[in-house]
């Protein structure tokens, strides 16, 4: 009984370990298809951005320390001054109001690991609460 | 010396030997001759067809004949105004060649791509003074002077080198359709409210189109470095 249940219990964990990394690899696809589609012309496939134009996402101190202030400029777009690996960029980025709180997920999953970066994955309730401290204004 | 003894001593092994096959077949031989001869003339004709197309880039647009010379297709007289203020006019390009596209600061479709591209045109011409890239505002009033100066700054390219121009907005897009044959225009059924093509323009001395690519993709931008090199030969 007791070899059963460790043989149960040993499968689950099997599961739920492949679920989650199946998980990961669908956010992390579909975050690369809308990361082409909504961001990569400024910022550029390979994330490195363009001059003091438009910042770099690749290894961005930026987006590491600023993680709900990155997810909702997704969104609401961002104007005004901000820092980004030591340089000044000033120019607004217009948002994207239509994205959803999983397309969100899937695009900050696919930039916390990509071009070196391994963050792990960005989960919708994170979204969720970063989405709750936006400023809209 | 030493050169006709050895011309002299390979021309006798060659009759010999033509000789010494004359004897055998001398059918043959003429038949012989007779392909070297043809393929000699081919590889001549391919030769030079190949060399005179390497020479030339084709110039777009129409051609008249005025009764003494071809008369082709030219840029039509202009006047806007750059990121540092200054008039931009065709006497700018006088005796130069320059890459000429539209865009404007806040596109975040295609223009960006663009820019990414022409910033490589910018850095593979460094040393070559006498190629100018000329970006035009197709949306000039958003892009004032002030705004198009910030932009440039922050692509971090020399004002002398690369244009970035505004003005009055019907002689952009005229221009754009009119002169360098690609479209510009309003339009509201898109996000960004105007439509405009990605295409690179390669205008030569004379104020000639000679090349059009686009500056969307990394390879056609690469034929364009090609060929202002091809261009500055000529």
């Amino acid at each position: 009984m007791d070899r059963q249940l460790w043989a149960v219990s040993l499968l689950l964990i099997m599961i739920s370990c492949s679920e989650k990394n199946t998980k990961y690899n669908q956010y992390f696809a579909r975050g690369e298809v809308l990361y082409e589609k909504q961001c990569s012309n400024c910022h550029q496939k390979n994330g490195k951005g363009l001059g003091l134009v438009y910042p770099p996402l690749a290894s961005s101190d930026y987006f590491e320390k600023n993680f709900n202030a990155s997810l909702c400029l997704m969104k609401y777009g961002i104007k005004g001054s901000i820092d980004v690996n030591g340089k000044n960029f000033n120019k607004p980025m217009p948002g994207v109001p239509s994205l959803t709180e999983l397309e969100i997920a899937e695009i900050a999953t696919y930039i916390a690991n990509s071009w070196e970066s391994n963050h792990g994955m960005v989960e919708i309730q994170q979204v969720t609460e970063a989405l709750r401290t936006c400023n809209t204004k | 010396m030493k050169y006709t003894k050895a011309m002299k001593l390979f021309w006798d092994k060659q009759t010999t030997v033509n000789r010494s096959r004359s004897t055998v077949d001398s059918g043959q031989w003429t038949v012989d001759r007779l392909w070297t001869i043809i393929y000699g003339l081919l590889t001549v004709v391919l030769v030079s067809s190949c060399t005179h197309k390497a020479k030339q880039l084709p110039i777009f647009g129409e051609r008249k004949w005025n009764g003494k010379d071809t008369v082709y297709h030219t840029i039509a007289p202009f006047q806007f105004v750059d990121q540092d203020s200054l008039p931009i006019t065709n006497a700018t390009f006088q005796g130069k060649i320059y890459v000429a596209d539209f865009f404007f600061t806040s596109c975040r479709t295609i223009c960006p791509i663009m820019k990414t591209q022409m910033l490589r045109v910018y850095e593979a011409t460094q040393t070559t003074p006498d190629i100018l890239l000329l970006s035009h505002s197709i949306d000039p009033e958003y892009d004032t002077v002030a705004l198009l100066h910030d932009f440039a700054q922050r692509l971090g390219v020399e004002s002398k080198r690369w244009h970035f121009v505004t003005g009055v907005k019907d002689s952009i897009f005229k221009i754009a359709q009119t002169s360098y044959f690609v479209s510009a225009m309003e339009d509201n059924s898109e996000p960004d409210r105007r439509i405009h093509s990605g295409a690179f323009l390669l205008i030569d001395k004379q104020g000639r189109i000679r090349g059009k690519y686009d500056g969307t993709k990394e390879e056609s931008v690469n034929q364009l470095l090609v060929d202002i090199k091809r261009l500055r030969n000529e």
